[in-house]
């Protein structure tokens, strides 16, 4: 590892001046991911501004909101009594991540900005655009059984790592950010970026921005019939093969409102939506979540060894919505 | 390598906003010698370097390990397990992977378990650190410590502090409730050896005892 | 013989003597010496599989802070063995030539060390080790077994093998033909490969290493460096799990040497865990085609067996593959073939169950492919052809209760309770599915030499070199010298895992009870007969002048057959003595030779299969064993517990991955390549015969550390097919091979 310059600015602004002035400065939280990528040397930040003692740890319920300090760890969200109750998809999302340990350090906001887990991309002797624009993606026509099914480019066809974000693209939630010209806020869908031809960038936040909070509506609905299944190569600590986040508002046996969401397919989390738009207003039955997996998977596309994925998506969405429904 | 000036007093942790590297970089004098031939810069600059990086790389780090207050003066790129393993000489906690893939190298950090490999040295300034070695009163083992032995929890040993620092934290944070409760919350620490089966049965008897720390 | 651990003395289920130090962290391992002055050697790893180095520019790392020196092929030490080697190379436990780090420009396999960067912090040097630049003439790399199948080479280790007719099954009424195959699969133990050197003189070093065998790595290094003996002195009492990997020298000990002999500094190197994987060994992946043929009653009239496994390009690395078709079952015609696929890849080297663990699962999920061809149950098949001696020599077996293994095995089970149609049980809502396996394992015993001292505080000294990287060796050598010496097992003290120890073999091939066990047996016997002898020629008092064999050791005092008794530390005492030595070379009796010895298993395994996603979750599981008499009921179970976990690893997960257009791993790590973790891992119930095997050792021990692994992912896959009716040939069954 390089050595680099350590900060610890004590409040927001100064964190934010910090890495505004240095190109090659990065924040640090839990370290969980940016210590790996730094030893591995994906990255070289020569300037960590430490993060991890701001703030920014809160979680309340705002109205119909309930706010989430960026620097919430992991662990201290999938406890949180008022998570447990109004948002158990999320809870059971981060308690389906990592190991125990990991989740004691990882925060909301670090969860969010970790880098694909593709081997290509870890491995300096390897092409990776994303790694090294112009290196070409050693994963396209390689061994890509963990890679992406869905908005994927000829750049690149990594997946985000993530649990806790696939519940969070389902739930609506948005992203708080501050930054040299204040504050502003990202809806969770638009957070994460599609590679096109620059896979170097996983999200939209701009150089300087420093995510503050998540937002996530509360629905009451959602909260009774909600699950998250995560389907892996072994019962824990492994990354998601393929996940689905599923919520239904079920009233007089329809189908008011649904939320679907999968892991491990895309460079983002990955709203269903044409799924949810088909079981909107129907009835929760079998063949219709049939149907909805049918539509969800119209765009997807196999590289190889991922091509179980075609499969094993639908599957997993069958089996997470009938769960919920109890059909 | 370590200035290991252990006092009683604990420094409070405050903002730390240059380092002393930083200063370095920018100061004149290096400027200065970029401008002269070649060689002598790189006899400087090696010369230097040697000195640099003790003197001017580090940053005061003060930190309590087992009980005991160590005000040290580390780089800020050494993690946790390194300071422990190689500057300290607590070697129970082990490096299994380096990459928080195996949690071999759990501590806990103000009560909680942690990986010491992902986790900067630097960054637990002013933090409570409990390692293996430190989990013992005296000579008297914990109770998981016992509990490992009694049940066989280990084979080879090296998994086996990470366990247990793992274990004792499974058991505080009220995830040893069942078998499969106690399966999952102890994931997060690979055994090669196929321990599992009575890393579970120690754990399930200290938890039966209400054998909390 | 038989009277073990019927005393107090030694209780059957003692705690490790060294759990203590595990439990506490102050156990130390090879990198944890804390050796003053120590500098930290960091590899730099080729980028490519296979080609020559061009360039190698290390000026920029040689002038980083902290860095004292960086070793390459360029600028290492002679080497006496690798620059001037003899014309008879002896010694080899491989055929070919074996890899020598920073020997030339030639890359062999992907990551292979090209530098050794050292330097006074481990960061220094990690970083520095980023700094060094090479460039490569590359060439196409082949690491794909199934692609070079028509290159297979034969090996002194791997003869063709045929008894009876080998065209038998042709004629079979019921016949079933196949091809599995097995995956790279690594050791990965907890801690990698490291060691700590110390040249304490140009012709003497220390070592603090990572070995299964302090001898073999001492004669390893005697032999390379042209030292003697009393000159290399290896430390290894605690070893972080091996499994075979540290069952010989490997780059990272010569690299650590190598740089300590250039920088004249104490060098530590420990290996990273993505380095662990194609360095330090591993197991070949294998391609095997496997034909039965029976009769309708379910009689084997023939069996094939045709494996394949890979090797590196420079030395021929064998196994014993095709090993259980040759003795598990009662059939007269077997033919087996093993042949040696080279790849651009380091040798691969024994690993938990070597051969027998790949070649048991095309062999006994063959069986279970048999048993629905005859629609006969598979345990019933399996009774059907038990062999009652050794079919592949026809000597009689030294003992075999696999017989009573698949009865109490089945019985606690509740074989009885399958249904055998595929697809027809369930648990809820999941697919449920059981399957079994039998387990065949050689028995075998080396020659150790032990020493025993009993001390004048009344305390029995035993010492050997043996290793105990995990199974409970030093405990299990502690009993067997309490029970032997009948002394307190608290007043043993054993010393193992040093070079500078009497002579014991490697810790490896499940021979350590029998070998190292027999050895502590012989050598207190050793010490008792010359206690006995020395009390009997004293002058002057009870025992003077008795015959020696009346003279006998019982409950903690000397007897002799009037009944005096004087206790050890009276009897030192009345001979003016501070302590009496003996040491024994223990080797295997001729009688050894007239019978076969093996450990057997029968495994018993439940799977639930989700309907959907198909996620395979292990359910409960049983292992009934016969490895001969049990010495330590905990220990032991925990070698079941390890086996199964291995096992489970090995049918579910375990998959050593390489890119082939690069010949490089893309899953060295342990995110990626999965092993075993708590939550996969389901009840277990271990069943000991515990009956003693009488002719391979006093203790009426067999082999246990490997028994438990062999034959057990085929119980799974079987299981599997039993759940699903979909029969998965290709190892690991992950879910989409189920899709």
């Amino acid at each position: 590892m390089i050595a680099f310059d350590y900060v610890r600015p004590n409040s927001a602004k100064a964190a934010v001046d910090a890495i505004t002035k240095d190109a090659s400065a990065q924040f640090i939280a839990g370290g969980s991911n940016l210590v790996d990528l730094m030893k591995h040397g994906v990255v070289a930040p020569q300037k960590l501004v430490d993060i991890s003692r701001l703030p920014l740890n809160s979680i309340e319920q705002s109205g119909n909101n309930i706010r989430i300090g960026a620097l919430c760890l992991n662990s201290e969200v999938a406890e949180h009594a008022l998570i447990k109750e109004k948002l158990p998809l999320l809870a059971q999302a981060l308690n389906a991540g990592a190991s125990p340990q990991i989740r004691n350090m990882a925060t909301v906001g670090g969860n969010m900005l970790q880098r694909t887990r593709c081997t290509y991309f870890y491995d300096l002797a390897m092409p990776c655009n994303k790694r090294q624009p112009g290196s070409g993606c050693g994963a396209l026509k390689g061994y890509n059984r963990m890679h992406a099914i869905f908005g994927a480019s000829n750049s690149c066809i990594a997946v985000h790592p993530s649990d806790m974000c696939v519940a969070l693209a389902a739930l609506d939630a948005t992203v708080i950010v501050a930054g040299s010209k204040g504050e502003r806020k990202i809806s969770f869908v638009d957070f994460h970026r599609l590679p096109g031809d620059t896979p170097e960038k996983d999200t939209h936040l701009q150089k300087g921005e420093l995510i503050t909070a998540v937002e996530i509506p509360v629905n009451d609905g959602f909260a009774k019939h909600s699950l998250y299944t995560k389907v892996r190569d072994r019962a824990s600590y492994a990354f998601a093969l393929v996940s689905v986040a599923a919520a239904l508002d079920l009233q007089n046996n329809t189908i008011q409102h649904v939320r679907l969401a999968a892991g491990g397919v895309a460079h983002k989390p990955w709203r269903l939506m044409a799924a949810e738009k088909y079981l909107k207003g129907k009835s929760p039955t079998e063949s219709n979540f049939k149907a909805a997996a049918e539509a969800a998977m119209s765009a997807a596309k196999g590289y190889g060894y991922n091509d179980f994925k075609l499969t094993l998506l639908p599957n997993t969405i069958i089996h997470t919505l009938k769960t919920i429904a109890g059909v | 390598m370590t200035n290991d000036n252990t006092q009683d007093k604990q420094e409070q942790p405050g903002e730390l906003l240059e380092t002393r590297r930083q200063f370095l970089k920018q100061s004149s004098a290096i400027t200065a010698i970029a401008l002269v031939a070649p060689a002598l810069v790189d006899a400087a600059e090696k010369k230097l370097d040697e000195k640099a990086a003790d003197i001017f790389e580090k940053v005061p780090l003060s930190i309590e390990i087992n009980g005991k207050q160590h005000q040290l003066s580390v780089e800020p790129r050494v993690t946790l397990l390194d300071l422990l393993r190689e500057q300290l000489h607590l070697t129970g906690s082990k490096k299994g992977c380096d990459y928080g893939q195996c949690g071999a190298c759990t501590v806990h950090v103000n009560g909680k378990r942690v990986l010491s490999c992902l986790s900067l040295a630097v960054m637990q300034d002013g933090k409570k650190v409990t390692t293996i070695e430190g989990l013992a009163t005296g000579s008297t083992l914990h109770p998981m410590q016992l509990a490992f032995i009694k049940h066989d929890g280990f084979q080879c040993g090296y998994c086996t502090p990470g366990q247990i620092m793992s274990a004792v934290a499974c058991i505080n944070e009220g995830h040893a409730g069942s078998d499969d409760e106690i399966r999952e919350h102890m994931s997060g620490n690979l055994c090669r050896c196929g321990a599992y089966h009575n890393i579970v049965a120690a754990i399930r008897e200290v938890n039966a005892k209400g054998g909390k720390s | 013989m038989g009277k073990f651990f019927e005393r107090p003395l030694v209780p059957d289920d003692l705690d490790r003597v060294e759990g203590k130090e595990k439990v506490t962290g102050t156990a130390s391992y090879a990198a944890e010496y804390d050796v003053p002055g120590v500098h930290y050697g960091v590899l730099v790893n080729s980028s490519i599989a296979k080609g020559k180095i061009s360039t190698l520019n290390t000026r920029e790392a040689e002038r980083s802070p902290g860095v004292v020196a960086v070793v390459t092929h360029l600028n290492r030490p002679k080497i006496p063995f690798w620059d001037n080697p003899p014309e008879q190379q002896d010694n080899k436990r491989v055929e070919g030539q074996e890899f020598r780090v920073f020997f030339d420009d030639t890359i062999y396999f992907d990551r292979q060390p090209i530098a050794l960067v050292i330097a006074d912090t481990f960061e220094r040097a990690t970083y520095a080790a980023s700094l060094v630049k090479a460039t490569y003439k590359k060439e196409s790399p082949s690491t794909n077994i199934k692609n070079n199948l028509d290159k297979a080479l034969t090996a002194k280790q791997a003869q063709d093998y045929s008894r009876g007719d080998k065209d038998a099954l042709k004629s079979a009424p019921v016949k079933i033909e196949a091809q599995y195959t097995t995956p790279f699969q690594v050791h990965n133990p907890m801690e990698t490969h490291a060691a700590t050197v110390v040249w304490d003189a140009p012709d003497k070093v220390t070592v603090y290493n990572k070995t299964q065998a302090t001898k073999i790595a001492q004669q390893d290094i005697m032999r390379t460096f042209g030292l003697k003996a009393e000159n290399v002195i290896v430390h290894s009492p605690y070893v972080g799990g091996a499994f075979g990997s540290s069952s010989r020298v490997w780059p990272e000990e010569m690299a650590a040497l190598i740089g300590a002999k250039k920088s004249g500094k104490p060098v530590k190197v420990m290996l990273r865990r993505d380095e662990a994987f194609n360095m330090v060994g591993y197991r070949p992946t294998s391609v095997q085609r496997i034909s039965i043929g029976a009769q309708s009653d379910g009689t084997m009239t023939g069996i094939n067996h045709e494996a394949f496994g890979s090797t590196s390009q420079y030395e021929k690395f064998a196994e014993r593959i095709v090993d259980p078709t040759k003795a598990l079952y009662n059939c007269a015609n077997v033919s087996t073939s093993y042949r040696l696929v080279p790849l651009d890849m380091s040798t691969p080297c024994w690993t938990r169950g070597p051969g027998e663990t790949s070649g048991s699962f095309a062999l006994e999920s063959a069986v279970d492919e048999l048993s629905y061809a005859l629609k006969m149950d598979p345990l019933e098949l399996r009774l059907k052809n038990f062999a009652e001696k050794d079919p592949d020599n026809g000597k009689p077996w030294s003992s075999n209760y696999l017989k009573e293994c698949y009865e109490s095995g089945a019985k606690k089970f509740g074989w009885k309770n399958r249904n055998p149609q595929p697809k027809s049980m369930q648990k809820d809502g999941w697919l449920l599915g059981m399957g079994m396996a039998a387990g065949i394992y050689h028995a075998g015993r080396s020659p150790a030499t032990v020493s025993a001292t009993l001390r004048s505080n009344g305390t029995l000294l035993v010492q050997t070199s043996v290793a105990d990287t995990g199974p409970g060796s030093a405990t299990i050598m502690t009993q067997i010298a309490a029970e032997a010496m009948s002394i307190d097992v608290r007043k043993v003290e054993f010393q193992w895992g040093h070079s500078t120890l009497p002579p014991a073999p490697g810790q490896f091939g499940s021979q350590t009870t029998a070998s190292t066990g027999s050895g502590v047996y012989d050598a207190v016997k050793a010490l008792q007969k010359k206690i006995a002898g020395m009390l009997s020629g004293k002058q002057g008092w009870a025992f003077s002048g008795l015959p020696v064999e009346d003279i006998s050791f019982a409950d903690e005092m000397i007897v002799d057959k009037n009944g005096d008794k004087v206790s050890y530390d009276d009897a030192l005492k009345e001979l003016s003595v501070k302590e009496i030595k003996a040491e024994f070379e223990s080797k295997p009796t001729e009688e050894r030779e007239q019978y076969s010895g093996y450990s057997f298993a029968a495994h018993f395994v439940e799977v639930l299969v989700h309907p959907e996603t198909k996620m395979v979750k292990m359910n409960r599981v049983v292992c009934a064993v016969d490895a001969g008499r049990v010495i330590n009921k905990k220990t032991a179970a925990s070698q079941v517990y390890g086996s199964m976990v291995w096992g489970t690893g090995i049918a579910l997960m375990e998959e050593g991955i390489l890119d082939h257009r690069y010949g490089r791993y893309v899953n060295n790590d342990f995110a990626n390549y999965h092993i075993p973790v708590n939550a996969d891992i389901c009840h277990v119930d271990v069943l000991f015969t515990d009956k003693p095997d009488p002719i391979l050792d006093p203790m009426g021990a067999k082999g246990l550390g490997e028994i438990g692994l062999v034959g057990f992912a085929a119980a799974v896959a079987n299981a599997v097919y039993h759940a699903t009716g979909k029969r998965v040939r290709d190892l690991p069954i992950t879910l989409d091979k189920l899709l």
